[in-house]
């Protein structure tokens, strides 16, 4: 009760805070073109990182996945549909970003670790409280900022100084953070649901260790905002839309490309911490026991072998039309020595790949080495 | 303390005199065979290429940047920054520094070109490298991999990297050609195919490593 008493006095100090001065949180789409005195620059700004991001790559291509967010954001912030942008970032990182000029990048790293539409709507809804309430504005009014950001040499820096990339201030996070769950309350979703994102994140962040300045990965500040968010809901009925279904039929092929992009960045043990545990397990696609494995084989620890084997052979159970399973149940047939389990291996491989599959030349040269 | 002012910037200047820079030289018709410790290859006539290895590299691994023994030469025709033809020993201890992961002699090509790529992909500006290929390749008549690989940088311009590479007891060999998509990939490719093919390994390449010079460990 103290908690949210203090929670609420904050939220009144800082959206004070908002309203004083020359910094005002926007009304409504129309009045975002009513930019105010030094706001211009940092709009342009905004623009030219987007410029960047979308040409250098970095835009993960998925319409259904972009138009489901983007329609869970302007069921979030209705009045400002057309002005709210949500993008699919191409990383594996847990983490979710707001430009200044409305831009929000979402990765899919942590798309493909929440579990359901009220999860996403308690990220989302939070990201575009920055956007709405200016907080990169208010936070280059700052002298402090101000001078920080005037001395780097790194491009976009004074952008990330001031946007969500690198985080805001405690203050303003905390009032994204209240911003946010009103909207996903008035927008009916359950909000005993908004808690559970930053749980698994939290667990993440813990078990790897992971010390980048990110946003979501500043522990303290997440296990703070996990116990903000269940004591709001303790104060709210049971019940809203979750969207566990639609979030995971649009999710799913995301789930498994996030599995083999973490692989080929050599982030096995998130693959690991993610393929072992049950509650996660469940909202991911059966082959997803083949990067498993894949992971196994990376770590290469004692007994590893035997566990990336067990896995491989899950994989084939659940999800017999998986080619890559077969090529991992080949090496490692080969490497044991048994010619003729790899060989067939290999060939259903071979069967099941497609025409163009890079490693097909490979496998060939196996198999004829294998006579 | 003005003692310590004055002697950082006078170690400075000295270091910087005793090191060792790689200079250029255009080839020409007598002057094709570029010869290391552990390597040869005929570099392709009109081409400009680094007279002497660069013998270490600094590379961050957890943040951390470390020194680490490597034998480098260089081409290039119209500038490194635009396009250039590397070719790199690593020893096995240290062939995947940010992986942490050694090579040695009995791993299969496709797992040596799978922890290659995952490497790159710690690199700055390589993390959404792309394979668009990944086929086995002989280089000195040993097995190896030839992957093609993709990325685009801040300006969206297309890169390419064709990287021949293969794994011995001495350790990690790669040759890698980089070029813009745009116009200069197509056009330098077969001179890079015919290095490739004119690779040789020399007696020195089973020497014992050298150490690393004691003033590149200044930097770590």
């Amino acid at each position: 009760m103290k908690r949210l008493l203090g929670l609420f006095f904050l939220s009144l100090l800082v959206s004070g805070c908002a309203t004083t001065g020359d910094v005002t949180a926007f009304k409504d789409a129309n009045d975002t073109s009513k930019i105010q005195e030094g706001e211009g620059r940092l709009w342009h700004e905004a623009s030219g990182y987007d410029t960047t991001i979308e040409r250098s790559g970095q835009i993960y291509e998925d319409r259904r996945a972009t138009a489901y967010l983007q329609g869970v954001m302007d069921r979030l912030y209705p009045e400002f549909k057309g002005k709210i942008h949500v993008h699919l970032y191409d990383s594996t990182q847990l983490n979710a970003f707001a430009l200044p000029n409305g831009s929000i990048y979402f990765n899919i790293g942590l798309l493909a670790r929440i579990g359901s539409e009220a999860q996403l709507a308690a990220v989302l809804g939070h990201e575009a409280a920055h956007f709405v309430e200016k907080h990169s504005f208010r936070q280059r009014v700052s002298a402090k900022n101000a001078s920080a950001f005037a001395v780097s040499g790194i491009p976009f820096a004074s952008l990330a100084a001031v946007s969500s990339i690198s985080g805001f201030s405690r203050d303003l996070e905390r009032e994204a953070d209240m911003k946010g769950y009103a909207r996903l309350v008035k927008a009916g979703y359950d909000p005993h649901e908004a808690h559970k994102a930053f749980e698994q994140l939290a667990k993440e962040v813990k078990a790897l260790g992971i010390q980048e300045p990110y946003f979501f990965s500043s522990h303290p500040q997440l296990v703070e905002r996990i116990d903000t968010f269940k004591e709001l809901a303790a104060r709210q009925k049971s019940g809203g839309r979750v969207g566990a279904e639609e979030y995971n039929a649009v999710v799913q092929p995301i789930r498994l490309e996030a599995l083999r992009k973490d692989l080929g960045q050599d982030r096995y043990k998130s693959v690991i911490l993610v393929m072992e545990d049950a509650n996660l397990r469940r909202y991911y696609p059966a082959a997803g026991y083949y990067y498993l494995g894949e992971a196994y084989i990376r770590r290469d620890e004692k007994n590893d072998s035997q566990k990336a084997l067990q896995a491989f052979q899950t994989a084939e159970k659940l999800a017999p039309n998986y080619a890559p399973t077969y090529k991992g149940l080949g090496m490692h047939y080969m490497k044991a020595g048994n010619k003729v389990r790899a060989r067939e291996y290999f060939s259903k491989y071979l069967t099941l790949a497609s025409k163009d599959a890079g490693d097909r030349a490979y496998v060939q040269q196996y198999i004829s080495s294998l006579k | 303390m003005m003692t310590k002012t004055f002697a950082l910037p006078l170690l400075l200047a000295l270091v910087g005199g005793c090191a060792q820079a790689p200079y250029w030289t255009l080839t020409d018709n007598d002057n094709r065979v570029l010869k290391s410790t552990s390597f040869e290859m005929t570099v392709p006539a009109g081409w400009t290429r680094t007279t002497t290895a660069d013998t270490w590299e600094q590379v961050k691994v957890d943040d951390k940047p470390q020194t680490l023994l490597l034998e480098q030469v260089t081409a290039s025709r119209d500038g490194v920054s635009l396009h250039a033809i590397t070719v790199t020993r690593r020893y096995p201890d240290t062939a995947f520094p940010t992986l942490k992961k050694k090579t040695n002699a009995s791993m299969q090509p496709l797992e040596v070109a799978d922890l290659y790529v995952s490497e790159l992909r710690k690199r700055y500006g390589l993390e959404r490298l792309r394979v668009l290929s990944n086929k086995p390749s002989q280089i000195n008549g040993k097995q190896g991999f030839e992957l093609t690989m993709e990325f685009k940088n801040d300006d969206g311009l297309r890169i390419r990297i064709v990287s021949n590479g293969f794994v011995d007891k001495t350790g990690f060999y790669t040759i890698n050609y980089r070029a813009p998509v745009l116009y200069y990939y197509d056009r330098d490719y077969a001179d890079y195919a015919k290095l490739v093919r004119s690779f040789r390994q020399s007696k020195g390449a089973f020497d014992p490593p050298p150490e690393i010079p004691g003033w590149a460990k200044l930097f770590t």
